[in-house]
C-alpha cells in the first residue's frame, strides 16, 4: 500500500467520523429528537449528491466497515449484563414481541411491496 | 509516586481497556470464521457467540461491565461512523431505488409501522415494564439508531441493542421460509422486507441468498432507520 493510498484511507475514515460527530453535535445542541447518526447519514448523502461521485478510498473504507459491522455490535450487546434482572422478569413478553413482531413485519413488508408493484405495473401497462 | 505505582495505574485505566478491545476483536474473528465455515448459518451469529463468550470470561475473572467499557466504549463509538457509511451504498444504488419508488415507499411505511406498533402492543398486552417496551419499540432498526431512539423515549440502549440483534437473527433464520410460504419470488420484494424487519443481520443473510435481494435489503434498512428515528418518538408520545 502506498503512502498516498494510506493517507486517502485515513482521510476517508476521518470524513465518516466527522459526519458522525457533526450529527451528534447538531442533535445534542439543537435538542433534536433525531439521532446524531441519522443526521450524519443525511450530511454524507448531501455531500455525495453535491460531489456527484464517491471517492474510491471512501468507498473502500465504507465497504470494509460495513463488512465488519457486527464487530461494533458486540460491546453494545455486552451491556445486557447490567440488565439481567429486567430481562428475566419480562422474558415472556420480550420473546413474544420479538418473534411476533418480526414475523408480522416480514409478512406486511413483502406483501405490500408485491401488491403495490403489481398495481403500478398494471396501471402503466408495462414497467 | 514510584514507577511501579504509575505502571499499575496505567494498567488499570488504559491497559485493561485495551485488553478488552483485543479480546473482543479476537473472539469476533474466531466466531466469524466459524460461521463462514458453516456456510453462513444464521444461528451461529458471531455477535451472539462473542458476547456470550466475553460475558463468561468477565464473570470468571470477576470483572464488571464498567471494567469492560473502558475499552468497549471506544469500539462502540465506531458503530457511529460505520453506520454513517450506509449512506454510500444508498447513494450508489439510488438508480435502482428510483425504478421501484412507489412499492418501496408503501412497503416501507407499512412494514416500519407494523414493526413498531406490534412490538409495543404485544409488550403491553403481556404486561412488560415500560422500560422494556420502550427498548422493544425500535427493535427492527439498525443498532446505533435503535439505541438512540430507545434513549430518547425512556428505554435502555443496551437492552435495545440486544433486542435488535435477536430480531435480526429471527429474521435471518425464518425470513426465506416465510416468503416461500407466501409465494413471493421477486428478490427485490424479499430483500426489501428483510431489510425493514431485520436490518443489518437480515441484510447480511439476504446477500448470501441473492445479490439483488441484499442490495434492496441494505437500502430498506437505511431508509427504515432514518424514517423510524423520525416517526417513532411521535408515535410514542401519542400512545403514552
Amino acid at each position: 500500500m502506498s503512502l498516498r493510498r494510506a493517507r486517502d484511507l485515513v482521510i476517508a475514515f476521518a470524513a465518516l467520523a466527522a459526519c458522525q460527530i457533526a450529527g451528534s453535535l447538531m442533535s445534542h445542541s439543537l435538542h433534536l429528537p433525531i439521532p446524531g447518526t441519522v443526521i450524519g447519514i443525511l450530511i454524507l448523502l448531501a455531500a455525495l449528491t453535491l460531489l456527484r461521485r464517491v471517492p474510491g478510498a471512501l468507498r473502500d473504507v465504507a465497504e470494509y466497515m460495513l463488512k465488519h459491522l457486527n464487530l461494533f455490535y458486540i460491546p453494545a450487546a455486552i451491556g445486557i449484563m447490567a440488565h439481567v434482572a429486567l430481562v428475566r422478569q419480562d422474558l415472556i413478553p420480550i420473546l413474544a414481541a420479538l418473534f411476533g413482531s418480526t414475523f408480522l413485519s416480514l409478512i406486511v413488508g413483502v406483501l405490500v411491496f408485491q401488491w403495490v408493484q403489481g398495481k403500478t405495473i398494471s396501471d402503466e401497462g408495462e414497467a | 509516586m514510584s514507577d511501579i505505582g504509575w505502571q499499575l495505574i496505567y494498567w488499570d485505566h488504559v491497559g485493561e481497556g485495551a485488553a478488552w478491545i483485543v479480546l473482543t476483536l479476537v473472539t469476533y474473528l474466531l466466531f466469524r470464521a466459524l460461521q463462514q465455515r458453516a456456510g453462513g448459518n444464521p444461528v451461529l451469529n458471531p455477535v451472539l457467540l462473542a458476547t456470550a463468550t466475553i460475558i463468561l470470561l468477565m464473570t470468571l475473572s470477576g470483572r464488571g461491565y464498567d471494567d469492560y467499557n473502558r475499552g468497549g466504549a471506544w469500539l462502540l463509538w465506531l458503530l457511529g461512523p460505520a453506520t454513517v457509511a450506509l449512506a454510500i451504498p444508498l447513494y450508489l444504488n439510488f438508480a435502482q431505488v428510483r425504478s421501484v419508488l412507489l412499492p418501496m415507499f408503501a412497503a416501507l411505511m407499512a412494514g416500519s409501522i407494523t414493526a413498531v406498533l406490534s412490538a409495543i402492543v404485544i409488550g403491553k398486552l403481556l404486561g412488560a415494564s415500560p422500560e422494556t417496551i420502550a427498548s422493544l419499540a425500535p427493535k427492527s432498526v439498525t443498532t446505533p439508531i435503535a439505541m438512540a431512539i430507545a434513549a430518547e423515549i425512556g428505554g435502555i440502549p443496551a437492552l435495545a441493542a440486544v433486542f435488535v440483534i435477536f430480531t435480526g437473527i429471527i429474521g435471518a433464520i425464518f425470513g426465506s421460509a416465510i416468503f416461500n410460504a407466501l409465494g413471493v419470488k421477486d428478490p427485490r420484494a424479499r430483500g426489501f422486507a428483510m431489510g425493514i424487519a431485520a436490518h443489518g443481520i437480515g441484510t447480511a443473510r439476504a446477500f448470501q441468498v441473492n445479490w439483488q435481494a441484499g442490495t434492496f435489503s441494505g437500502i430498506a434498512m437505511t431508509i427504515n432507520g432514518i424514517l423510524t428515528a423520525l416517526f417513532l418518538p411521535l408515535i410514542w408520545l401519542l400512545l403514552a
